[in-house]
């Protein structure tokens, strides 16, 4: 796996116009081609449309295809949603779950993976292949086990007892190290001739190469806990401890109007969207690099 | 520790330095020691006493004991547990080649230089962001009884059909609502994969008299393997681990039609509290994935071979 090729192999599916000037259906017209590509994006986004026409018509009986293009739209449910206080606990949760452990991956992920990739230590292999084989290990099996470990800590209801065992990451780990071999170790050598410390040559030559890799894993690793559901969903007891996800959920099994529902997932859905609009290229990067493994 | 380092390492006696200004060994386990703390007792703990729970009563209030494999015995005797195993089999039969037919046909489409190819590409990889629970309720809705999709099927005289409510649809609706989450990932996987084809192979074919669907069948594909069969890997976990949607939509019903491994081990595990035998379920949900993975790397040096 070479991950420093990566940036090249994936510039084509950002950059349609890119490496391939010759379209490979070229005798055709292009309007036609069109029309596939079209409809399929209709079908992929039409869920997303429901979501937010449904949302913006509380109290209106939803007959088709009519309701799909409202007429008169309220803003109720929105406000609705918001004047719970609850919604924004929750946002906070997750905000916190999210960005917490973006943090402490990148810093926890970049430092196992300069020392396994550059270190030689006595156990280095035998301790750096146990961790990878854990990706094998079923995450329900180890489900039940982590919940009782944590609730014997106390960390059952708390944000740091949310947090702290998903931090345990093995992919960003395996990608951080992956990236960092490719560093050459001239860099650090001239570094620790220069009197740089151990501390100082992570912090000054190692975490400013590994930018790129950052901005893709922290994406990934934001997302992951953005959405996470099972783990906030046995970990946190009480309404007020849920994450979005979660409390998403719980609004749709008691609240009875859809619309009501709609405009929270529209609430939710939002933060996403942002994110996916703003980094969309480290989505597609982190995407190839894992299939170039 | 840090002579064994300098032994195999080979380098001469250094100086002595403070610890934290040496480039040896217990700087490098200053730097693992987060992650090991971490994985000992989130991961690899957890792992062992998953397997170790199985093999006793435990619920949170009470005591443990062990109690053998009495656990399995119950299990193997459980119509519930054959129920769960065979529809994670069927599920996973119907939603793999589903995802992936999908997967390979918008890759398909999107291998071309077309304007505006960059936003469908955005589009289709929307879902893929989006939230399981976000997802699960606009489909609880759309394949609802007064939903678009019996609206659909009204147009050509047909239903209104309850797919959630239908032990024979519930898993084909479910399957479709994890192609629609999955399909924008392994797409992206596919294109980098065609993009890596070489030009001059279409052109050769061409040459020689290949039509559309020969070039497909006989350029494409052969040379896309490799990442047909990461994207199939990647289903096979997906499909085996599918819990969020099963939980937001159907609850594992109607009579326990959905009812998946993975939601048996919620549901035995947080539903009736009972962690021994929900972790005996999870031994198992083991047994399957070491086995599958087995026959991956048996497929992956076979081809290898070649």
């Amino acid at each position: 796996m070479t991950v420093s090729t990566a940036p090249q192999t994936t510039s084509p599916p950002t950059t349609p116009t890119g490496s391939k000037p010759l379209a490979r259906g070229r005798r055709r017209r292009p309007g036609l081609m069109h029309l596939p590509l079209i409809l399929a994006a209709v079908i992929t986004a039409f869920p997303f449309y429901a979501m937010i026409v449904i949302s913006l018509q509380p109290g209106q009986p939803i007959d088709l295809p009519g309701s799909l293009f409202p007429a008169v739209i309220s803003y109720d449910s929105y406000q609705e949603v918001l004047g719970n206080s609850r919604i924004f606990q929750w946002a906070f949760n997750s905000a916190v779950y999210s960005i917490a452990s973006v943090v402490l991956v990148l810093v926890f992920a970049s430092m196992a993976g300069y020392a396994f990739a550059k270190k030689t230590f006595f156990g280095r292999e035998v301790i750096f292949w146990s961790f990878v084989a854990m990706l094998m290990v079923p995450y329900h099996l180890t489900l039940i086990p982590q919940f009782i470990i944590v609730s014997e800590m106390g960390g059952l209801n708390t944000l740091w007892g949310l947090t702290v065992p998903t931090l345990a990451n093995v992919q960003a780990m395996f990608l951080m190290r992956q990236f960092i071999r490719d560093i050459p170790d001239e860099l650090i050598e001239a570094a620790r001739i220069d009197g740089a410390g151990e501390f100082r040559i992570y912090w000054s030559i190692i975490l400013p190469q590994t930018k790129p890799i950052m901005a893709t894993l922290g994406t990934f690793v934001f997302l992951w806990h953005w959405n996470d559901f099972l783990w906030p969903l046995v970990a946190q007891r009480t309404p007020d401890m849920y994450v979005l996800t979660v409390g998403l959920n719980s609004m749709q099994q008691q609240e009875t109007v859809l619309a009501t529902t709609m405009a929270g997932a529209v609430i939710i859905f939002v933060p996403t969207l942002l994110i996916f609009i703003c980094l969309q290229r480290f989505f597609v990067r982190g995407v190839v690099m894992s299939g170039l493994k | 520790m840090a002579i064994a380092a300098r032994n195999r390492a080979g380098a001469p006696a250094p100086v002595r330095r403070r610890w934290w200004r040496s480039d040896k060994a217990v700087i490098a386990y200053v730097f693992i020691l987060p992650y090991v703390i971490l994985f000992l007792t989130f991961k690899i703990a957890p792992a062992i006493f998953g397997v170790g729970l199985s093999f006793t009563n435990w619920r949170p209030v009470g005591g443990a004991d062990f109690i053998g494999f009495d656990n399995f015995t119950r299990l193997f005797s459980d119509p519930i547990f054959w129920g769960a195993l065979r529809v994670t089999l069927v599920y996973a039969i119907i939603a793999i080649p589903m995802s992936i037919t999908v997967s390979l046909f918008m890759a398909l489409l999107c291998d071309r230089t077309l304007r505006g190819m960059g936003i469908y590409r955005s589009i289709f990889f929307l879902p893929v962001v989006t939230s399981s629970v976000i997802a699960g309720i606009i489909w609880v809705w759309i394949f609802g009884q007064q939903g678009p999709l019996n609206w659909l099927t009204g147009l050509v005289g047909v239903g209104p059909l309850g797919w959630l409510q239908s032990e024979i649809l519930v898993l084909p609706a479910l399957s479709m609502v994890s192609a629609w989450s999955n399909f924008g990932y392994n797409m992206l996987i596919l294109l980098a994969g065609m993009l890596a084809i070489p030009r001059d192979y279409y052109e050769a074919a061409e040459l020689d008299g290949a039509n559309w669907f020969k070039r497909f069948r006989h350029v494409t594909i052969p040379l896309l393997k490799p990442a047909l069969f990461f994207v199939l890997i990647l289903e096979i976990i997906k499909s085996f681990q599918v819990f969020d949607t099963i939980y937001v939509m159907t609850g594992g019903g109607p009579f326990r039609s959905s009812y998946t491994l993975t939601y048996m081990i919620y549901d035995q595990g947080f539903g009736y509290f009972d962690f021994g035998y929900a972790s005996a379920v999870g031994v198992v949900l083991l047994v399957i994935t070491l086995a599958v993975s087995l026959v991956q790397r048996w497929l992956f040096d076979k081809e290898k071979k070649k």
